[in-house]
């Protein structure tokens, strides 16, 4: 008897659920960044305001490669339900604890989804994980290293923290050969 | 249906209340269920085995609403659809939920090298 679900798609199942509750997680990361993004722009936080902008952006993206990767494998990608998200924020540093708590619970997801993988032995869909993986690692850092200058930076220099906060990248990348 | 079966049709699961085949030449499952049959492509037997699966069961059981008495699951392409009662719901999910692990079963034969579920002689 032919196998019609192999014949259809590469990807199993388990593995296309957790993906499809992935790209859910990545349209929600991008509307709570949005909500970020419209607060610090409100707030007067400019240039935090374009970096959460900028991430908003960045977590789309990531749901979406998600998405075309399941369309180009046969399998099925649904359109989420993004559920309503907190529009307001104590102050600057909760937003960037929120932002880290984000990142954290992604990373969570992305480890889990290569357990399920690699249960499945769905190779191709590890590798595409690593990538996330990477991303991640430097997602967090850039979190926790915009807490640190928070802390760091006196409270009345203000503006400077706004400035700093936003050109915080992440070049020292582990995963590349020097 | 049952007592002229084409003979590319391989059965997958049966219950007392319906049957799934399998009809390699067409790459189709062919879902038999309350008197009427419906072949289906992979994809939508796992997406209408999914509608069937996400019913919520118990808001029919408990509700009192008459229109929590039957379910109404529209075959994907397919001008088809089921109008079902509580217990239709539950022997459909069963038919499918039995067909889906042969299926699986299959694809594990396969995998694994060995030989797939019978294939007509």
């Amino acid at each position: 008897m032919k196998d019609l679900d192999r014949l259809r798609t590469l990807i199993k199942e388990p593995v296309e659920l957790v993906l499809n509750q992935q790209i859910k997680m990545e349209m929600v990361s991008s509307s709570k960044y949005l909500a970020m993004a419209g607060w610090c722009d409100r707030n007067g936080y400019d240039h935090s305001a374009g970096f959460f902008y900028k991430q908003s952006e960045e977590e789309r993206k990531h749901a979406m490669k998600l998405f075309h990767y399941l369309c180009d494998q046969g399998a099925t990608a649904y359109s989420p339900d993004v559920p309503p998200v907190g529009q307001e924020f104590d102050t600057l540093r909760s937003v960037f604890e929120s932002a880290l708590d984000q990142e954290i619970a992604v990373t969570d997801s992305i480890n889990r989804i290569i357990g399920v993988c690699r249960r499945e032995g769905d190779y191709a869909t590890e590798e595409l994980m690593k990538w996330y993986v990477k991303e991640q690692v430097e997602e967090e850092y850039i979190a926790r290293r915009c807490l640190e200058l928070i802390d760091q930076i006196p409270a009345d220099q203000v503006y400077y923290l706004d400035k700093k906060l936003a050109s915080v990248t992440y070049d020292e990348n582990p995963f590349e050969d020097e | 249906m049952e007592s002229n079966v084409p003979v590319s049709y391989q059965e997958v699961f049966r219950t007392d209340k319906g049957v799934v085949y399998q009809c390699d030449r067409t790459n189709r499952l062919i879902l038999s269920f309350w008197g009427s049959t419906t072949p289906l492509s992979a994809r939508d037997f796992a997406q209408f085995r999914r509608m069937v699966s996400t019913v919520n069961v118990h808001q029919m059981a408990l509700s009192t609403d008459t229109a929590d008495d039957v379910e109404i699951l529209t075959i994907p392409r397919s001008e088809r659809c089921y109008v079902l009662t509580l217990c239709e719901v539950i022997h459909l999910r069963e038919l499918l939920n039995g067909a889906s692990l042969m299926l699986e079963l299959n694809s594990m034969l396969r995998e694994c090298g060995c030989a797939t579920l019978s294939t007509p002689s």
